[in-house]
């Protein structure tokens, strides 16, 4: 017994990593740890001088010196596992990430962290990971398939897929080389922006619009942002939150989850949901909407905001006057109307506004007309500290680009844009580009990159206006379409980047056999997804908090910060970083094989301190993070924000955060047409007619095509539109409310055992299950109970899951979370590994629609479903 | 695929362990019926065999000896280290307006124990009352709660659950003999058994495709780590870093890390700063001025065992409904007299804690961490 305790205490409790590697950790390969960056300092002569940050960053501690009996150290990197992006720091004991919290250096999130952070742990140690590239042995493609891989080396692999490369150069088909990716840090742009580029192909495919690009629509027409926006919440004193779930899924979870409570004190919040969501439980009055009426709601608020005289004189303006004349059904004169910053408020009032009271939206949208009428009111007697909150429900819907315009247009009314407590844009920050990749851009490559791209964004009926340009936005889902259907031509070559667009599109099954189609295809993944069952090479990547550099950009608290990823363990397994290094290998390939234009481009990331040029894919990942960041830590280059005394110090700190906000800077000075917060959007008005034009055609028919019912002027304010569902609506089907699991890690965190351990902090879900909530009423109806095995079913296609009732959710409805449903990515993941699914993924019964304004996929408000009992699965 | 094998754990105890989760669920918590559904069936489910009374026994009768060893320590070592906890109180404070429920202080407690799978020191209970659209929804975040009065330190025939300096309920596991009086005298079910090697998970030899990917064996010996990779051996600074076969398990308030002076990891990693930690012997301390100022609450009062978490305001947002020591405030739509009303609403804030001004409980984790260890 004595033995057992000087084991415990004394041998293992006082081992510092100075002391020596620990006997489990010595079976790694001397070269591997020489390799990486968090290795003990020993093994510093090692490596490259330019290398030496690295070494001097490994020997400083983050929190100052170690108290007895702690034997790790806190260093930060950053969280990618939603769109928060908090900075973070890892604890690490030996090389091995054991806690993670939140940087307390970050202005945004601070200490704060999720538990999404804490699941990364569990992501980076998984035992399913993919420890060296494989190749696909069997050439039939398809689901179901097994694709036979067999591990290679990775000089065959990037052998492998510079010789495809090549072979399209020689062809002269360099733009049917595809390049999709996902997540990302801000080293992106060497692997999506600069190496189709130099390639010579038009098409880099990023996931946004199956994120939140209907969410940035509202904002970029009336304000001229086309972004995410911060909310105010330490200083507001209301806050509507449309179809956003702050404190469980996005965005600055951390933040706002820390800013809730004392919130809550201050201010009185709402929630527009159809479900019962984690913020809606929060608050103090839920509007459970029928999916898809958001905007009669907020329209509605908006006539009720004018008609109590209740909106914000300071920002909008006021009638000559200073007499009311919004009255119900009542025209008003627009030159009666003085306005400050503000445009088009009567034409607004006169389009639209007029008739919408709250008893028209109550019978629309199911919530009853005194809420309607009481939440507008506390709303505006708010203002201006009052917040419309705008997220994914309202607006990735088909007709969503107009909700995001209503709902938003009412922080308009209040005078919250820009303001105290209000809706906030994004701070300065001084981040740089890379070098230019024109020099080094050939005629083949030229040629190829003025090739349409494959996702037909900018077709009459698909406008996708980002940044009003006709086109301007990527329409992810659409490529697939445009794959199968070889318009405008056939993709040869396809390399994929933390995405797994074979599980996160609506309506999967025609990815499935999109890239079944590709001849050549590549995945760069953590873990063999779904997207890699059809490829021919999947490479092993880095996991983005602990092993890789990069840097990310994110708002919040009135600043923004620019965190940095680091790798700060011991690499587990033989990975690569996808942006930076992989790059820099298949550069190299090229150049070997003739082709020297992406090297030579690579080779101008210099160093900044030393003017060094990069060698290797090590020193080349290195070096393209010190310059991007440069003007963040270089003190003969500071222009704003946290000072560094230079690179070690920035590194070490793991995060920059700007300057704090400067409130109304924008007022009067806003990125629309007019300069002014746009109420009738001239600078909607001009996207359209231009995209209009380029079909000779009209407005009115571009509205017909993309399946609005706005005619004439009305295209150009915020307006209800009827919501474009798909399936029949009868006393059998229910209208389906998807949502995100707080636990995902955007899809990527199934296989991870706490996701099913913790799954009933999802509200109204079960410990290890995949759920169909019901609301009781529709439960008893159709003999449904807890627990049954069920089948939902939509044109689409089919899901199965299991049936739980629950009063949160508005009958006639079925809320089903997304994440699980993964018949790949591990064992836990799925109930058999390439073949049978766990849980059902909601993508199944998703169709492929669009707001096709924005270019966004429609998740939400979109399909109706029939409900099925199946008979439980044999366990 | 069969989990069965001779381990030899780290007190020396040799068992045949077949553990089926099912049998030894813990009729309190609830944590092993969770368990049984983490695992896909069909892909390497750990419930192969059962855990046979002989295997209880024999676990129980090796545990007996080694309190015949123990029996020797004084009480006095079982407050070495927490010297500077004497003649405090520790008790939490759980701030529910605070709290969204978001479930970081449970993974923060796994991260830092070491827990194996389904089991949870830190958890919560989630109810749903009413009938749409009126729906509350509530999130109760539940942990030991160290009972002045503690129920399972006085059915414990070994004295293996014990109190230490601060009024914590600790458990020496070189005392404890597996055999549950505690578990079965704990209203809140809030010990656990431990059955079974820890992180049996991570013994799996199979890839999930061959040569390509890990296994959770050879992931485990690539990193490192005792038993599991996220292995944080600073928990053994105080009691067990991973608990074995045949003991009980349950939260000691972070001792190691208390002897640390540094706060449990629940309240240092709660993203809302809904737990206040700290001592009720001071009056000073955040903790006594919270419960003096909010009406509190604990689990199951009436029956005596005086609980050291308190739970104060509400799940729900509370704005029209602020909770004081008295009637609930009426609520008036007079818009004159809401605007009255709104003014006073922004007076308690001046009292809410967390601000400087005069009255106001500072809660941040600094302010608790000087109460407490200066």
């Amino acid at each position: 017994m004595q033995d057992f305790k000087d084991k415990t205490v004394s041998a293992k409790t006082f081992d510092t990593p100075a002391s020596g590697p620990s006997t489990k950790s010595s079976r790694k390969s001397f070269l591997k740890r020489a390799l990486m960056a968090g290795s003990g300092a020993t093994f510093g002569s090692m490596l490259a001088p330019g290398l030496s940050t690295l070494k001097a960053a490994d020997r400083s501690n983050g929190s100052g010196t170690q108290p007895a009996g702690q034997n790790g150290r806190w260093e930060a990197s950053t969280c990618l596992g939603c769109t928060s992006w908090c900075s973070v720091q890892v604890y690490v004991q030996d090389g091995r990430a054991t806690k993670v919290r939140g940087n307390p250096h970050s202005k945004v999130n601070g200490e704060n962290l999720c538990v999404r952070g804490h699941m990364s742990l569990q992501q980076v140690y998984d035992p399913d990971r993919l420890k060296q590239p494989m190749k696909r042995t069997n050439p039939r493609k398809g689901r179901g398939e097994d694709p036979g891989f067999v591990p290679i080396s990775w000089d065959e692999a990037i052998d492998t897929i510079a010789e495809k490369i090549m072979e399209l150069r020689r062809n002269e088909e360099t733009h049917k080389l595809l390049l999709t990716r996902g997540r990302y840090t801000y080293l992106r742009d060497i692997l999506y922006d600069r190496f189709p580029k130099i390639i010579g192909s038009p098409n880099n495919i990023s996931h946004s619009s199956i994120c939140a690009e209907a969410e940035k629509f509202g904002p970029y027409f009336t304000e001229g942002i086309w972004a995410y926006r911060q909310y105010d919440v330490r200083n507001a004193r209301y806050v509507i939150c449309w179809g956003a779930d702050p404190v469980a899924t996005n965005r600055q979870v951390p933040l706002y989850n820390n800013a809730w409570g004392e919130l809550l004190s201050r201010a009185k919040v709402a929630t527009v949901e159809p479900r019962l969501s984690a913020t809606a439980a929060k608050s103090d009055e839920w509007l459970p909407v029928k999916p898809g009426e958001d905007g009669a709601i907020a329209v509605a608020m908006a006539h009720v905001i004018l008609t109590k005289g209740l909106w914000n004189r300071e920002f909008v303006g006021d009638f000559n006057d200073g007499e009311n004349r919004f009255k119900l059904g009542e025209t008003v004169d627009e030159n009666s109307f003085n306005e400050n910053y503000a445009h088009g408020l009567v034409k607004w009032w006169n389009l639209e506004l007029k008739d919408r009271t709250p008893e028209w939206a109550a019978e629309r949208a199911g919530v009853p007309a005194e809420q309607i009428e009481r939440v507008a009111t506390g709303l505006a007697e708010a203002a201006p500290h009052a917040i419309c909150w705008v997220g994914g429900g309202p607006t990735m819907q088909v007709r969503g680009a107009y909700n995001s315009m209503a709902t938003h247009a009412l922080n308009g009314l209040v005078g919250s844009v820009d303001n105290v407590g209000g809706t906030l844009a994004s701070n300065p920050e001084y981040s740089r580009g890379f070098p230019s990749v024109d020099p080094h851009l050939d005629d083949i490559a030229r040629r190829g990159i003025a090739m349409q791209k494959i996702d037909q964004r900018g077709y009459l009926e698909f406008p996708s206006l980002n940044g009003g340009r006709s086109g301007g936005g990527v329409i992810t889902n659409r490529a697939a379409d445009g794959i199968l259907d070889e318009d405008p031509y056939d993709i040869k070559v396809a390399i994929a980047y933390f995405n797994n667009f074979g599980f996160s599109n609506p309506q999967i099954e025609r990815w499935e056999r999109a890239l079944s189609k590709i001849p050549f295809n590549v995945h760069i993944t953590t873990h063999a997804a779904e997207y890699s069952m059809f490829c021919d090479i999947v490479l092993p990547a880095t996991h983005g908090m602990f092993e890789r550099h990069g840097f990310m950009k994110s708002i919040g608290n009135g600043y923004r910060q620019l965190p940095v990823n680091r790798p700060v363990i011991d690499r587990v397994w033989d990975v690569k970083t996808d942006e930076s290094e992989i790059s820099w290998l298949i550069a190299e390939k090229l150049a070997e094989k003739g082709f020297p234009n992406m090297l030579d481009h690579f080779r101008e990331y210099r160093d900044p301190e030393t003017g060094a040029v990069p060698q290797n894919a090590e020193e080349f990942d290195l070096y393209a993070l010190k310059y991007a960041t440069r003007d963040l830590w270089d003190p003969a280059h500071y222009k704003g924000g946290d000072r560094f005394d230079g690179w070690e110090d920035f590194y070490r700190t793991g995060v920059w955060n700007s300057d704090p906000y400067n409130y109304r800077a924008r007022w009067g000075n806003m990125g629309t047409q007019t300069g002014q917060f746009e109420f009738y959007s001239q600078t909607l008005k001009t996207a359209l007619e231009n995209h209009a034009g380029i079909y000779n055609t009209g407005v009115d028919q571009i509205m017909e095509s993309a399946h609005y019912l706005a005619r004439g002027e009305q295209a150009f304010v915020p307006h209800y539109e009827e919501p474009f569902v798909h399936g029949e609506e009868n006393e059998n089907t229910f209208h389906l409310v998807d949502y995100k699991s707080r636990l995902n890690r955007e899809g990527r965190s199934q296989n991870c055992s706490w996701y099913y351990e913790m799954k009933d902090i999802d509200m109204g879900n079960v410990v290890g299950e995949d759920v169909a909530q019901f609301n009781p009423v529709d439960g008893e109806r159709l003999g449904l109970r807890n627990g049954d095995a069920i089948r939902l079913i939509s044109d689409t296609g089919e899901l199965e899951c299991t049936a739980n009732l629950w009063e949160g959710v508005r009958p006639g409805t079925v809320a089903k979370a997304y994440g699980q449903g993964h018949w790949a990515y591990g064992k836990l993941a799925s109930k058999e590994f390439g073949k049978t699914p766990r849980g059902g993924n909601n993508n199944q019964v998703l169709p492929a629609d669009y707001d096709r304004l924005s270019g966004s996929s429609a998740f939400y408000g979109v399909v109706r479903v029939r409900v099925e009992k199946r008979s439980p699965s044999v366990t | 695929m069969s989990r069965s094998k001779t381990v030899k754990t780290q007190n020396t105890l040799i068992s045949e362990t077949n553990a089926k989760e099912e049998q030894i669920e813990n009729p309190g918590s609830g944590t092993h019926s969770r368990y049984k559904n983490l695992r896909s069936p069909e892909s390497g489910s750990p419930k192969s065999g059962d855990l046979s009374r002989r295997d209880f026994l024999k676990s129980m009768g090796t545990g007996a000896a080694v309190v015949g060893i123990a029996g020797g320590c004084s009480r006095a070592d079982a407050n070495e280290g927490l010297e500077h906890l004497e003649g405090t109180n520790l008790v939490m404070v759980i701030d529910l307006q605070r709290c969204t429920g978001c479930g970081g202080c449970d993974l923060a407690c796994k991260s830092e124990n070491n827990l194996r799978e389904g089991h949870f020191w830190s958890h919560h209970i989630t109810t749903t009352s009413g009938k749409f659209p009126n729906v509350r929804y509530e999130y109760l975040p539940t942990l030991c709660n160290h009972c002045e009065n503690a129920p399972c330190e006085k059915a414990c025939p070994t004295s293996a659950l014990h109190k230490v300096n601060g009024g914590i309920t600790a458990h020496d596991p070189q005392k404890c003999i597996g055999c549950r009086a505690c578990i079965i005298n704990c209203p809140y079910g809030e010990v656990s058994a431990h059955f079974g090697q820890p992180h049996e998970e991570w013994q799996e030899e199979e890839e999930l495709i061959a040569g390509v990917t890990g296994s959770a064996k050879s992931t485990l010996e690539d990193v490192g780590g005792e038993r599991i990779p996220i292995y944080n051996n600073e928990r053994e600074n105080h009691g067990l870093g991973n608990r074995h076969h045949g003991i009980v398990e349950k939260c000691d308030f972070c001792l190691h890390r208390l002897r640390e002076k540094k706060l449990p990891a629940c309240v240092k990693r709660c993203p809302t700063d809904a737990r206040i930690f700290g001592d009720l012997n001071d009056p000073n301390s955040s903790v006594s001025r919270i419960l003096s100022r909010y009406r509190p609450f604990r689990r199951m009062e009436h029956l005596g065992t005086q609980p050291k978490v308190f739970y104060v305001r509400s799940f729900n947002a509370a704005a029209d409904y602020p909770q004081t020591k008295g009637e609930l405030a009426e609520v008036d739509t007079n818009e004159e007299r809401a605007g009255e009303f709104f003014s006073q609403m922004q007076q308690n804030q001046t009292e809410r804690y967390g601000r400087d001004e005069d009255g106001a409980i500072d809660i941040t984790k600094l302010a608790q961490q000087e109460q407490l260890f200066g």
